[in-house]
């Protein structure tokens, strides 16, 4: 291999509608447990991929913002050095790696992850007997006591690589799409190899809209935002 | 100073082992007492490794609570014992005498309690070796992270357990060989097993005080790095403004001589009253012992003053939304107001009467508000900046202890008590070696111009 | 040679010390990829997985998706990225299905009611005899047919004819039923342009969108298909992006997504879109032909701006503006739906708005409304109406008076959704003798039932469906089963078409087939002798059949609508002015329903990954609340999660507070979908039905339920909890610094 990989994403702001597909979508592909209502009262539902809703203005000239959240797979993520057991760390694609069976619990990645991404799980997940045949067998169940985030769907990223090298080629732009992703209709998120100057994500983490949330802190994240674009935007300009 | 009392050896020989070898009833009901809270404490943890981490009020993106507020608690009070022996010790403060053992005992207990914070703490706590010392699972490739400051924390403090219980023994030795002459039955075999063959003879003593100025030397680094190492668990986490201040370590280090010396006083009182020792702990020890917490309270509030005004200086909305949180919002407004006048404004300035300081009951009971202060003190510090984490205020959360975390609090002050007592009940609390000494250099004399000690004269 | 004691230890300390070290400097990478079967060697345990093109039928329309499949269990749901209305992509909705295959109260086997009537007490029975027992009941009316009612979800495709065949052989009344219909909107394209089927607004090609009403990016016609067109609109990087107008009474979704939210008076979308027209007009700046067709209509209609303004709250300047970008900005579409229809004037502000396009001449153009046209099969139904609320006002009058006899009930819970005015609960309780239920979740009505016969859930049988909307041509998706039930059930269709059989006489006719598989290959066979659109290459049929199911369906983008563009309009029917129930007195707020963003109409309640998903609004989950403005909320002393009773003319029901500062300050907006009695674990006991306090106030034209123009007055109860929600404890604005947010104000920085 000549350049390693070094997956990414762009998130555009400007098309994201809040729908909440991907949302589910992760749910579904990374066996989350099912958030009861009592886990969001206890403010400890788990989404690896969340949509925050910010307010501006007053009525009538208000607005709401969506930011997709997930995981920034930071490349200098201040998650991992602060794990006593090695049990979140980065890989050589530029993944911030979870590795359950090695976590003890200890949530202190969780608070220093500027991002809140990263999600405990206080209790045993439970699902009715029926419902586990939809689990997927590509991702552990967590048990309860570990931290989980988003891992950029890397079951899907290895079976792909697995699958295309079978078949005797690269990897190119488009072959590995996590499930957010696939499922985002508005065409909001995009993924990709920031390594690869010809792909799609790089494209975007150029474009002059760009910004990387808390940037400011030098974790240099793997998740580009575009800008919200607003004609009447009522604030003015912010800086990045 | 008030006219010293002339002690015989029989009389502190008497009054200070009285409740060893004459434990008066009221001390086992009391300890039954301690033990039934303690008791109901590891219910409470075996009802939450049953049930999960959940049973905790915490939450994304409060993940930590009560439990670690405890832990640093009880790591601070635990540098009462460094601070008074080792210090007081190799800097030959006579005053010292009948406080450090307290102080060292207190040490003992409050850092064991302390260790098992973690323990509660964890998502997954029978694996907590993993990142402790000697259980380091190589074998499966679960290799501590050096930068981690929680693989230094459980190294840090059992160094400092481990020294600290070395150091009780060690200066323990001459008064279980007296409690050796004065038992009989099992006890009388366990205490001259104890007493590792002590006969008081000149070698001994050389080497048990040699020994002893050594282990304080080499204890106060340890000292140091416990509480830096401590406030690096929150100081090093960039993503918690109100956490990332480069002075927290000494900071937290002065801290806990403030809340650890409080605690020995504290001690000490109740001993005084208990089992009537006003001839050991005299007025004059805790006269010396708060113009040394005057100093201290005063270096800490310095601190606290620079780290709250930091948060300021910047000018920045997340920090101004902590501090705005702390001053202004229920119920840490209220907490902050308890915290500044029982950590500072009103016993510091009680203190500085002679009156308030050879007080005992006023000693007694502004040393608790100081505990009770400086508890708030660690609450404040790490609640609250969790709830105002960053400026995603979309996540901006709170928390709620829950009642399995105020029963673990609860008794891990049960739990330092009774290990207190326990020693109490066992061994002598008050040097009889050190208070046999101070009696007799009430006798000391002058050869030129050095004052020398009667004790050694003899030799 | 001796070694003493602290020798040893010396040398084995630092022995010990080294080796950590000397270990440590090379930690094996692979120590660290210890993250469980992502990795595990590909020969072990990894199954293998298949991926089946079939349908998914969520409330916010169906959608053709790819089912990964591995060890005869659907793990994933995907959209399917060659048919045209899903591009890849699909909805939470659709996800979800997965939760309704393998959900733990699904109904498992045919059940025969023993308890009393509606108290959900049934015991197992065979197919032999609840099929017999469905027979017997039919023949026994066959003398009185119109007394046997069929109510069906609006039934599109093979199933909706092999439905309305078998009821029409039977001579049975039958009703289509849905909570939240499209009647006005159908029946305003039907006067202005003779369509049968719902349009697609081209809004990825337009530049300009006006939208009245239609939160079309949540549950409005095709919100997957609208999400993705939306996403191709706000194509910066492509050079251009496209301007939204959002005018609402409520801050929806679409609202929120809006470049301009315009907050408009309810049920005064009319008069605004004849302003605009009247502005155009005036202005001269529409397609000639369309001006001149339209002149009379919009001049005898349209009232003066001043008026205007006051009657809509809508300011001149703002009127100008939109006339004048509308106009401007072309390709532009206009497109009503949702609240402004939902009035008792609704078909005079749905045929205002959809003129407008008329006006600019849009029909059938890029960025335009493109007209469908019908399916090119004789067998599939390529829409579906929904009966109105008169109509099923005028069957609950009929069962009161013990002209209804038997009841049939599939995919539709009317006695959950029908609003409580029309008291059909108790209609169908007390005078219906017979009502048997397809339904395979114990619903209201199916709680209702005497005899249940379950369905399948999609994935599991045989169907297609004729999208409606389209994509501006003719397309066709296909249902195919990709897992085995695991419970003892059968498809609708088929029991229908077994029913048919067992009856006899008459009731085969144009019935066929055996089964709904029949039905459907036979549709095949048809298509494949058009031998065009998306498959033309195969040989023989068998190969187009395995061509068309492993697509998920056929389409020909050639076969676009050839009907006329011209709208033929000489009146706008109804009033400008809605009415309301309850005088403004005594109940001081609107009263605004919306759908459930995730569980629509309530129909998907009992799926816990949609009650979990928040609303993209509130981010409020597994809940009933009412949203307030601020300012209101103040007035009223409340603050989030304070217990109120919302009450109607026509009943109460009790809702959390939940503070939106974008909720204009007379409105109150309620969700539906919660306040099930029945339905499963996951939906019963939550929340309040907002349905049930609406009073039965209709669209005068068309007799649709004008959900939106019941009025509320709110009380305290004392009471408060939690609301359950994803947001945090503070009300999340931007800090001033270090945004998270950040906006650009231009659209050239591509
Ligand atoms: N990466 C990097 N780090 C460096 C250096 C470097 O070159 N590169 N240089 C080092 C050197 S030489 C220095 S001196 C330090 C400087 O380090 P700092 O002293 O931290 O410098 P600033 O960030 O410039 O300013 C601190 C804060 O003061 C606020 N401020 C500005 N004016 C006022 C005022 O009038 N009143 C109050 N209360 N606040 C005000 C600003 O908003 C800012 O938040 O950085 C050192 N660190
Ligand atoms: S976003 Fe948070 S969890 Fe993810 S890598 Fe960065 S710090 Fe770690
Ligand atoms: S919670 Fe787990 S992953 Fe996070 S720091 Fe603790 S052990 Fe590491
Ligand atoms: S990349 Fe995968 S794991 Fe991460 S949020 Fe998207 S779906 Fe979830
Ligand atoms: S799926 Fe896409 S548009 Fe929908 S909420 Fe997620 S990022 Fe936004």
């Amino acid at each position: 291999m000549a350049i390693e990989r070094k997956w990414g994403m762009a998130v555009d702001a400007d098309k994201c509608t809040g729908c909440q597909a991907c949302v589910v979508a992760c749910q579904s592909e990374n066996n989350i447990p099912i958030n009861e209502s009592d886990h969001f009262l206890q403010r400890r539902a788990i989404q690896w991929i969340r949509i925050e809703r910010y307010w501006e203005g007053e009525f009538p000239d208000v607005k709401a913002r969506f930011v997709p959240m997930l995981c920034q797979h930071c490349e200098n993520a201040p998650c991992e050095p602060v794990c006593p057991v090695f049990a979140t760390y980065h890989n050589n694609e530029g993944l911030n790696v979870q590795v359950y069976n090695r976590c003890i619990g200890t949530r202190f990645c969780a608070n220093n992850d500027p991002w809140n991404v990263r999600f405990f799980n206080f209790w045993e997940p439970v699902w009715p007997e029926t419902l586990r045949n939809q689990l997927n067998s590509d991702v552990t169940v967590r048990s309860r006591g570990i931290m989980e985030k988003c891992s950029f769907c890397v079951q899907r990223i290895r079976r792909t690589v697995r699958e295309v090298t079978r078949e005797g080629r690269e990897v190119v732009d488009g072959d590995v799409v996590p499930a957010c992703v696939q499922s985002c209709p508005t065409n909001a998120l995009v993924f990709g190899d920031l390594n690869d100057d010809s792909s799609q994500v790089s494209g975007l983490s150029k474009s002059g809209r760009q910004y990387r949330i808390l940037d400011q802190l030098g974790t240099e994240p793997a998740i580009y935002y575009l800008k919200k674009v607003d004609p009447n935007a009522i604030t003015e300009e912010a800086h990045a | 100073m008030q006219q010293r009392p002339t002690l015989t050896e029989i009389d502190i020989n008497r009054d200070l082992l009285r409740p060893t070898l004459a434990t008066p009833m009221w001390f086992y009901g009391l300890m039954m007492f301690l033990f039934l809270i303690v008791a109901g404490a590891l219910g409470a943890f075996a009802w939450a490794i049953n049930h999960g981490t959940g049973v905790y009020g915490l939450n994304r993106p409060v993940m930590w609570g009560f439990l670690l507020v405890n832990f640093v608690f009880w790591v601070g009070i635990s540098h009462a014992g460094v601070m008074l022996s080792a210090i007081l010790r190799l800097a030959n403060a006579e005053w010292r005498r009948p406080a450090t053992r307290a102080a060292e005992v207190l040490t003992v207990f409050a850092l064991g309690t302390a260790a098992l914070h973690p323990l509660f703490h964890l998502g997954r706590p029978w694996r907590i070796y993993w990142s402790m010392p000697p259980g380091y699972d190589f074998g499966r490739g679960i290799w501590p992270d050096i930068r981690s400051p929680f693989v230094w924390d459980p190294t840090a403090i059992s160094t400092y357990l481990t020294s600290t219980a070395l150091f009780v023994g060690l200066l323990l030795i001459p008064d279980i060989a007296v409690l050796r002459d004065r038992s009989s039955g099992m006890m009388q075999r366990v205490y001259s097993m104890m007493s590792l063959g002590w006969r008081g003879n000149t070698r001994q003593w050389k080497l048990q005080i040699i020994a002893g100025f050594l282990l304080s030397a080499l204890i106060l680094p340890v000292f140091v790095s416990v509480h830096s190492i401590v406030s690096w668990d929150f100081a090093v986490q960039i993503a918690v403004e109100g956490w990332n201040a480069t002075i927290f370590a000494p900071y937290f280090v002065i801290g806990a001589v403030h809340s650890g010396v409080a605690g020995v006083i504290t001690v000490l009182a109740l001993l005084r009253w208990l089992f009537k020792w006003e001839n050991y702990i005299r007025d004059d020890h805790f006269d010396a012992l708060a113009r040394l917490l005057i100093v201290v309270a005063v270096g800490w509030f310095y601190f606290f003053v620079i780290e709250f005004m930091m948060g300021f200086y910047p000018n920045e909305e997340p920090e101004l939304s902590l501090r705005n949180l702390q001053l202004t919002e229920w119920p840490f407004n209220a907490a902050f107001i308890v915290f500044a006048l029982t950590a500072f404004f009103i016993p510091v300035p009680l203190w500085l009467f002679r009156k308030v300081r050879r007080n005992v009951a006023l000693m007694f009971w502004t040393t608790v508000m100081v505990n009770i202060g400086m508890w708030l003190e660690r609450f404040l510090i790490i609640v609250p900046s969790l709830m105002r984490k960053q400026v995603l205020t979309f996540n901006w959360g709170s928390y709620n202890p829950s009642p399995i975390e105020l029963i673990l609090v609860g008794g891990s002050f049960a739990m330092v008590f009774l290990g207190v007592l326990t020693f109490v009940k066992f061994f002598p609390i008050i040097p009889l070696a050190d208070a046999k000494e101070g009696a007799i250099m009430a006798t000391e004399i002058r050869v030129g111009k050095v004052m020398v000690p009667a004790a050694y004269r003899e030799e | 040679m001796g070694v003493t004691r602290r020798q040893l230890l010396r040398f084995s300390g630092m022995g010990m010390l080294g080796a950590v070290i000397f270990a440590g400097c090379r930690i094996p990478d692979r120590e660290f990829i210890a993250e469980s079967p992502v990795l595990i060697p590909e020969d072990l345990v990894e199954g293998q997985d298949a991926y089946f093109a079939t349908l998914a039928r969520p409330s916010t329309g169906v959608e053709s998706v790819l089912v990964r499949v591995m060890q005869g269990r659907a793990k994933k749901i995907e959209g399917n990225p060659d048919y045209p209305m899903s591009q890849g992509k699909h909805t939470a909705q659709a996800e979800a299905s997965l939760q309704e295959l393998y959900h733990p109260d699904r109904i498992a086997t045919p059940l025969r009611r023993v308890g009393e009537r509606g108290s959900g007490e049934f015991e197992s029975i065979s197919w032999e005899a609840a099929m017999g027992e469905l027979q017997a009941k039919l023949s026994e009316f066959s003398g009185n047919p119109g007394s046997v009612a069929m109510i069906t979800e609006p039934l599109r495709g093979a199933l909706g004819t092999v439905a309305s065949r078998f009821a029409s052989n039977y001579g049975a009344t039958q009703m289509a039923f849905e909570a939240v219909d499209q009647t006005v909107v159908r029946a305003a394209l039907k006067n202005l342009f003779n369509q049968d089927r719902l349009p697609i607004a081209d809004v990825k090609n337009a530049h300009y969108v006006l939208s009245f009403g239609s939160d079309f990016l949540s549950n409005w016609h095709a919100p997957l298909h609208y999400n993705w067109q939306y996403g191709e609109f706000r194509g910066t990087e492509n050079g251009k992006r496209g301007t939204l107008v959002q005018i609402e009474p409520r801050f929806s979704m679409t609202a929120a997504n809006a470049d301009t939210w315009v907050h408009i008076n309810p049920g005064t979308e009319g008069v605004l879109a004849l302003a605009i027209a009247d502005v155009i007009l005036k202005e001269q700046t529409g397609n000639p032909a369309g001006m001149e067709a339209l002149r009379d209509v919009i001049e005898a209609n349209a009232q003066d701006l001043p008026t205007a303004e006051d009657v809509t709250g809508v300011s001149q300047a703002k009127i100008v503006k939109m006339a004048r970008d509308f106009a401007e900005h072309q390709p532009g579409v206009a497109i009503g739906g949702g609240l402004a229809a939902a009035q008792t004037n609704g078909l005079f502000n749905m045929t205002a708005v959809y003129l407008l396009n008329a006006l600019v001449d849009n029909i059938g153009k890029k960025g335009g409304l493109l007209f469908n046209p019908e399916a090119p099969l004789k067998d599939v139904e390529s829409s579906a109406a929904a009966s109105s609320l008169v109509d099923f006002q005028r069957l609950a009058d009929r069962m009161r008076t013990s002209q209804v006899n038997v009841v049939l009930v599939h995919g539709a819970d009317p006695v959950y959704g029908l609003p409580g005015a029309l008291q059909f609960r108790r209609a169908m309780k007390d005078n219906v003798p017979f009502i048997a239920s397809f339904s395979n979740f114990m619903d209201e009505s199916t709680a209702m039932a005497d005899l249940v016969l379950p369905d399948l859930v999609p994935m599991e049988g045989w169907g297609d469906d004729v999208s409606d909307p389209g994509p501006g041509y003719e397309s066709i998706a296909l249902q195919q089963p990709v897992v085995m039930p695991f419970v003892d059930v059968r498809s609708f269709g088929d029991v229908l078409l077994a029913t048919a059989e067992g009856l006899g006489g008459d009731m085969t006719r144009g019935l066929p087939w055996n089964t709904m598989k029949d039905a459907i290959r036979s549709n095949a066979e048809e298509l494949f002798k058009l031998n065009r659109g998306s498959i033309q290459q195969y040989p023989s049929f068998e190969e187009f059949w395995i061509g068309v199911l492993q697509r998920g369906g056929w389409w020909d983008t050639k076969a676009t609508s050839k009907d006329s563009t011209k709208a033929k309009v000489d009146t706008i029917p109804g009033q400008a002015t809605p009415t309301f129930s309850g005088a403004a007195a005594e109940y001081p707020f609107h009263l605004l329903p919306f759908m459930s963003h995730s569980m629509g109409d309530g129909r998907e309640a009992n799926l816990p990954w949609l009650q979990a998903t928040p609303d993209p609004i509130t981010t409020a989950v597994w809940s009933t609340w009412v949203e307030l403005n601020p300012q209101s909320a103040k007035e009223l002393d409340v603050r989030e999660g304070d217990i109120l009773e919302v009450t109607s003319p026509k009943g109460t029901i009790e809702a959390q507070v939940y503070v939106n500062p974008a909720t204009p300050p007379n409105v109150v907006s309620i969700p539906m979908g919660q306040g099930h009695t029945f339905f499963g674990r996951y939906a019963e006991g939550i929340g309040s039905n907002v349905m049930s306090i609406l009073d039965a106030v209709s669209d005068a034209d068309t007799g649709a339920l004008a959900w939106g123009a019941t009025r509320v007055k709110l009380t305290l109860t004392g009471r408060r909890s939690r609301v359950p929600k994803f947001e945090g404890m503070v009300v999340p604005r931007q800090l001033h610094e270090r945004p998270v947010y950040q906006i650009s104000k231009g659209t050239d920085h591509a």
